[in-house]
């Protein structure tokens, strides 16, 4: 007596093949999935182009080797290198006269009315990664993690340590993660003395910086397309917190004697910026991945705040849509949006006492970020390896008229935007 | 208004938390069910690398950072 019709069977059929595959795809290290093949050795190359519209460019090529091994542990190794030229805010606001300003390497440059102060700078950061990642049973995995990275004022040394645990039939994950770097930061020509004219030196050494970080997070399966994750970081920064080369301006209503300036016009000078030797940053984010009926949507969100005063929200989404012959384009937006740190200030005032505290880095500010892109992933035909180009643009805007600034600054446009393109070229093989 | 209350944000947080724990039996999603979950672009990140560089990119350029992630290399960019 046949209990069951041909189509059926074959549906069940069907559903333990999956079965099967999962499972053997669950046994598998994490780099490997039910899709490829495993290879026991894989390379990553890629590169990246960066340009800010008139001001920063950076190239930066890297290289990761990871070797899978029989029992399941992986070992990795990643060399980076960070080609740096152009130019960046000194932290000087823009006036209606010509400024002049002196980078950390002593050139000067001439800067005209209306437009933001930036100094010129040239550097190259080498960093070295690598990862130990231990399964140990089938639900239990331990990554071990060490960085060292060095650049003409900045060398950094950390590691980290994170643990993964599978809970109900693999339906949810669970990470824990420590963190500490011990980072030294030695500005060229010494360190100011904060809000100082930059004439004094505090010391002619390196001044430490330490961070320390934990991470705890939860995935979840919810349905056969959907996964969702939820996690918090907290980061406590000790030390040197201050940028060495940016200063804040100091507008005073009169004018430099002997100058050739309109009545009324007033003047400037800097003071070098001086930031709290203690901040700590929390965050949470919310992630998403699901599959629609072809494409795939990949969102998340992060609240973040700090004791500095920062605020900020980030969206984040991409879709996946798979084209034939293994290619696939990806479209990505992201948006962000944050506060001002409580003693970001566009410029002090000649007269008025001098804060504990302040610094003109935009980065500081009531700033905006949007970001466009997409990401063509293809593979070349005979020819072994992924490939995946990816192109952006970021434009960054702020508000640019402060209620407080003076009436010869009304016209001009404190914080101008920022437009920058990236380039990203990746190509991945495995052995 | 940019900030949201710090109690209200950690409430939701638990209120996702609870939500992502709580039911696994019920709402299980067997393992002849997961032919989709299985595949590599199913990931949370599926290319680490472009992680990476992304938050490299936008720590240097904003005043946020972590949610995600620890550790990760430090730099005089920011």
């Amino acid at each position: 007596m046949q209990l069951t019709t041909p189509a059926r069977r074959s549906a069940l059929r069907a559903r333990l093949s999956t079965a099967a595959c999962v499972l053997l795809a669950a046994a598998t290290p994490a780099v490997g999935h039910a899709d490829d093949t495993t290879p026991t050795t894989q390379l990553e190359l890629s590169s990246l182009l960066y340009g800010e519209n008139q001001r920063t460019t950076i190239f930066e090529p890297a290289v990761r080797a990871t070797r899978l091994f029989s029992n399941g542990q992986s070992v990795s190794a990643e060399i980076q290198v960070d080609a740096m030229t152009g130019a960046s805010p000194s932290g000087a606001v823009a006036t209606n006269q010509v400024q002049t300003t002196t980078s950390a390497s002593g050139t000067t440059q001439s800067v005209q009315a209306g437009v933001l102060p930036t100094s010129y700078f040239q550097d190259v950061r080498g960093s070295l990664d690598a990862d130990w990642s231990l399964p140990v049973g089938s639900l239990f995995t331990a990554t071990s993690s060490v960085h060292v990275s060095k650049e003409k004022d900045y060398r950094s040394l950390g590691g980290s340590e994170s643990f993964s645990l599978d809970l109900f039939q693999r339906l949810v994950t669970i990470t824990a993660a420590a963190s500490f770097n011990h980072d030294q930061v030695t500005p060229v020509g010494g360190t100011a003395i904060g809000l100082s004219d930059g004439t004094t030196m505090l010391n002619f050494r390196s001044n430490p910086k330490r961070v320390s970080s934990g991470m705890l997070g939860i995935s979840r399966i919810l349905t056969r397309r959907w996964m969702m994750g939820v996690s918090g970081t907290r980061e406590i920064e000790k030390g040197y917190l201050t940028e060495p080369y940016k200063v804040v301006s100091v507008f005073s209503p009169i004018n430099t004697p002997g100058e050739d300036a309109p009545p009324g016009t007033g003047s400037t000078t800097t003071l070098r910026e001086k930031r709290p030797d203690l901040r700590t940053r929390i965050s949470g984010s919310l992630s998403s991945v699901y599959h629609l009926s072809d494409d795939i949507l990949y969102s998340s969100y992060r609240y973040y705040w700090d004791d500095w005063g920062v605020r900020s929200h980030t969206l984040d989404f991409k879709v996946r849509h798979d084209l034939p012959n293994h290619a696939f384009v990806q479209p990505h937006v992201r948006l962000y949006a944050q506060t001002a740190a409580d003693f970001f200030r566009f410029e002090l005032f000649q007269g008025d006492p001098l804060p504990a505290f302040a610094s003109s880095d935009e980065r500081l500010g009531p700033l905006r970020t949007a970001t466009v892109g997409a990401t063509y992933g293809f593979r070349i035909p005979n020819a072994p390896g992924d490939w995946a180009v990816r192109g952006e643009y970021i434009r960054q805007w702020g508000n640019g008229h402060p209620d407080y600034a003076p009436s010869v600054q009304r016209d001009i446009n404190l914080f101008p935007g920022v437009n920058t393109g990236t380039l990203l070229v990746t190509y991945s093989i495995g052995f | 208004m940019i900030g949201i209350s710090r109690s209200l944000y950690v409430a939701l947080l638990l209120a996702v938390l609870v939500g992502l724990t709580s039911g696994c039996a019920a709402m299980a999603v067997k393992p002849w069910d997961r032919d989709l979950l299985a595949q590599k672009k199913m990931r949370f990140n599926p290319s680490p690398r472009e992680a990476a560089i992304d938050e490299h990119v936008y720590f240097s350029k904003e005043a946020s950072t972590g949610g995600q992630h620890v550790g990760g290399g430090g730099c005089g960019c920011n």
